[in-house]
């Protein structure tokens, strides 16, 4: 099997909502890149973590690049018979659920007292168990069960409630350039702030550098909001990513994959910094799309725009197919167009500030 | 018998094109095998001479397993696909298919754009599409050309607990068989016997039809997966069979009445020596059983099978111990056959 990329590694690495901070999971693995490529890095109390690359100045200005860390999951609910009852933890369409594989978040079986993730999968109704008339008809979730092989007494001593479960879901290389797996939501943007921090290396942009990998984005945005309190920066550019056209969803307002990064316009977006991200995109020669939002725009910009006395507020978004399913689809080239953009923007923050 | 479990499982072998599965298996039975045949459908025959020649046994797995066939190529290049075999399209959405190396993916549009009744609906298969990532036809069709077939994707899953270990992967109905089948190939058998991989069993037992024609035996086993329902809101008479209860020894499906006696030969071998073993309670499914009982002059069949949840879907479940009890049940039947029927 082929090495997995930094970016195949995120979509591999758990952390549903919530669940970012445990051993081995998505926040170990981002803070062990963070190290190296910050002055200094730590964890607020709602989790999210902060990273700082200062330009020496104390009364510097303060750019924050955010991308959420969380992906969306399931959390158990109850037992019965030993399968696992479950709903949704985020957003998800309840129809991609049956025969899918998922890990659970338990005390293991096979002998040591420690939580780890156990595989299991959520079963299926065989048609001879459903009515003529429900076979047109989704399962609801609350109908779904976890199967993790255990009986009544096992699942009890091993399985708390409350615990979390995710995709199970090895990434995928199409063609183009294209990769499908779990959770690019949102780490194809951790991956573009890694590239960023890594390209900005050596250089003094006159402004301190924040990046933050929010938590709990995926039950409503709860992590950023605090998290931006704390950083209080002057500008905010939020990386996110936004639905792109598949065969069932051609809507005119939906990103085409591969045609870059799509640009936030409206209200939740600061103007100055909307028009900057196009002028330098038009100036650099990167692709982009305008994505009009004419309220919220479902991102960390909703709460950062609003935090302590105001943001100037970006959003940058990576086009996205299948979005909260097992199987997520991007275009490699729009995560580099994605991060060229964003470089640019920081060496030319001044614009913004003054 | 599990580690070669999990490579059958990994080969791809959408009925019609079983030609991974048969390559493995015969390089498997090579060394063991008196006699071994194909036919123009491409069942594999291997025959074993016996300790004793009075009577032919059959033993019968399918290599075939449920997949998808492109029907057609969009201009934006998606693949449109129909379902080989029985697929519940409920458990494809989201879910990776592999065209040979070319991986795809079952998208379905984000939940955030199907809100309402729309999300309460299975779409239909025709609006159901695979994306390759292509972005012409013209591209698409180089790469998986209509009429290609795809699978789910490969990788098996060991789960449970360590007394009572799962196994999940694609296409356990009928790997499971043929590694049966593959195993009980490595020692003389007690009567002369044919271990017969069949296509095609999935569109409908095709290829059984043509296999028993050539072998002619006296009786057959036929070695499967069977259909397991046993989850919680499943009222009791629908469960079928449960994962963990043991070998299931079916009485009658909906394509086959079992043999009586050979049933009750099978029933009395489990429990002479405490294997594990149910029945299916539900009149559901079919096997290869029900072309080789009404082939030649007929010929009695019986049937022995692991119960599997999730089957013919990407996720299949099965017991550990269960696999165990189908093959000792199998190895004690082909002792017993040849005992009662020696002369």
């Amino acid at each position: 099997m082929e090495e997995l990329t930094r970016l195949e590694e995120l979509t591999v690495t758990y952390g549903p909502s919530g669940y970012e901070d445990i051993d081995w999971g998505i926040r170990d693995y981002l803070e062990t890149q963070l190290r190296p490529l910050c002055d200094a890095v730590w964890a607020d109390t709602m989790g999210n973590l902060i990273g700082v690359k200062r330009c020496g100045r104390p009364d510097a200005k303060k750019l924050l690049l955010d991308a959420h860390m969380d992906e969306v999951g399931l959390i158990v609910t109850g037992i019965e018979n030993g399968f696992l009852r479950f709903t949704a933890l985020g957003g998800i369409d309840a129809r991609v659920l049956p025969a899918t594989a998922v890990g659970v978040r338990m005390h293991d079986p096979y002998g040591t007292a420690r939580y780890s993730w156990m595989s299991g999968v959520i079963d299926t109704m065989p048609p001879h168990a459903l009515k003529a008339e429900d076979m047109e008809k989704a399962v609801p979730i609350e109908d779904l069960v976890i199967d993790v092989g255990l009986t009544q007494s096992e699942a009890e001593a091993y399985v708390p409630l409350g615990t979390a479960a995710v995709f199970c879901t090895w990434p995928s290389r199409l063609r183009n350039d294209r990769l499908a797996g779990k959770t690019l939501d949102d780490r194809a943007c951790v991956e573009v702030i890694l590239r960023v921090l890594r390209e900005l290396q050596g250089q003094n942009l006159g402004v301190d550098i924040y990046c933050m990998f929010s938590t709990q984005e995926e039950l409503g945005t709860r992590g950023a909001s605090v998290g931006v309190y704390g950083i209080d920066p002057d500008v905010a550019l939020v990386l996110d990513v936004t639905h792109g056209k598949t065969p069932d969803a051609q809507g005119i307002e939906l990103m085409e994959l591969g045609g870059g990064p799509a640009i936030g316009v409206g209200p939740n977006m600061t103007r100055k910094v909307t028009e900057t991200l196009i002028r330098l995109a038009e100036d650099e020669n990167i692709p982009y799309q305008l994505e009009v939002m004419s309220g919220n725009s479902g991102t960390n910009a909703w709460p950062i725009q609003i935090s302590r006395g105001g943001v100037a507020t970006g959003v940058l978004s990576v086009p996205l197919r299948y979005m909260h399913t097992p199987n997520e689809v991007i275009d490699l080239a729009d995560v580099a167009h994605t991060a060229r953009l964003v470089t640019a923007f920081a060496r030319n923050i001044g614009e913004v500030l003054t | 018998m599990i580690e070669t479990l999990e490579t059958l499982c990994a080969l791809p072998g959408v009925s019609g094109c079983e030609d991974a599965v048969r390559s493995w298996l015969m390089e498997r039975a090579v060394p063991f095998a008196d006699k071994i045949e194909t036919d123009p459908m491409g069942n594999l025959m291997v025959f074993r001479a016996g300790r004793r020649h009075e009577k032919t046994l059959m033993l019968c797995a399918h290599m075939d397993e449920v997949g998808v066939i492109v029907t057609g190529i969009t201009a934006d290049g998606y693949l449109k696909f129909d379902f080989v075999g029985g697929i519940d399209r409920r458990v494809v959405i989201g879910k990776n298919v592999y065209f040979g190396v070319v991986p795809g993916i079952i998208g379905i549009k984000a939940y955030h754009l199907s809100k309402g009744d729309g999300a309460k609906n299975v779409p239909s298969v025709s609006d159901l599409y695979i994306d390759i990532g292509a972005k012409s036809r013209e591209e698409a069709a180089a790469l998986v050309p209509l009429g290609a077939v795809g699978t789910f994707a490969a990788g098996s899953t060991r789960y449970g607990a360590p007394s009572r270990e799962y196994f999940m992967s694609k296409a356990i109905d009928d790997r499971l068989g043929c590694a049966v089948l593959v195993k009980l190939l490595e020692q003389k058998p007690p009567c002369d016997t044919w271990f017969v991989f069949t296509v095609q069993e999935e569109v409908g037992t095709r290829g059984a039809a043509t296999a028993v024609y050539r072998v002619r035996p006296d009786a057959a086993l036929v070695v499967e997966g069977t259909t397991a329902a046993d989850l919680p809101g499943v009222p009791a008479h629908k469960t079928i069979c449960k994962v963990g209860g043991g070998a299931v020894l079916p009485f009658m499906d909906r394509g086959t009445l079992y043999d009586r006696n050979l049933r009750e030969l099978l029933i009395a071998l489990a429990n002479r020596h405490g294997i594990p073993w149910q029945t299916k309670e539900m009149i559901a499914g079919g096997t290869d059983a029900s072309v080789i009982q009404r082939s030649l002059g007929g010929i009695p069949v019986a049937g022995v099978a692991a119960p599997l949840r999730n089957i013919h879907s990407p996720a299949g479940v099965g017991c550990i111990a269960d696999f165990e009890a189908v093959y000792r049940l199998t190895e004690l039947f082909m002792e017993e056959y040849t005992l009662e029927n020696g002369h």
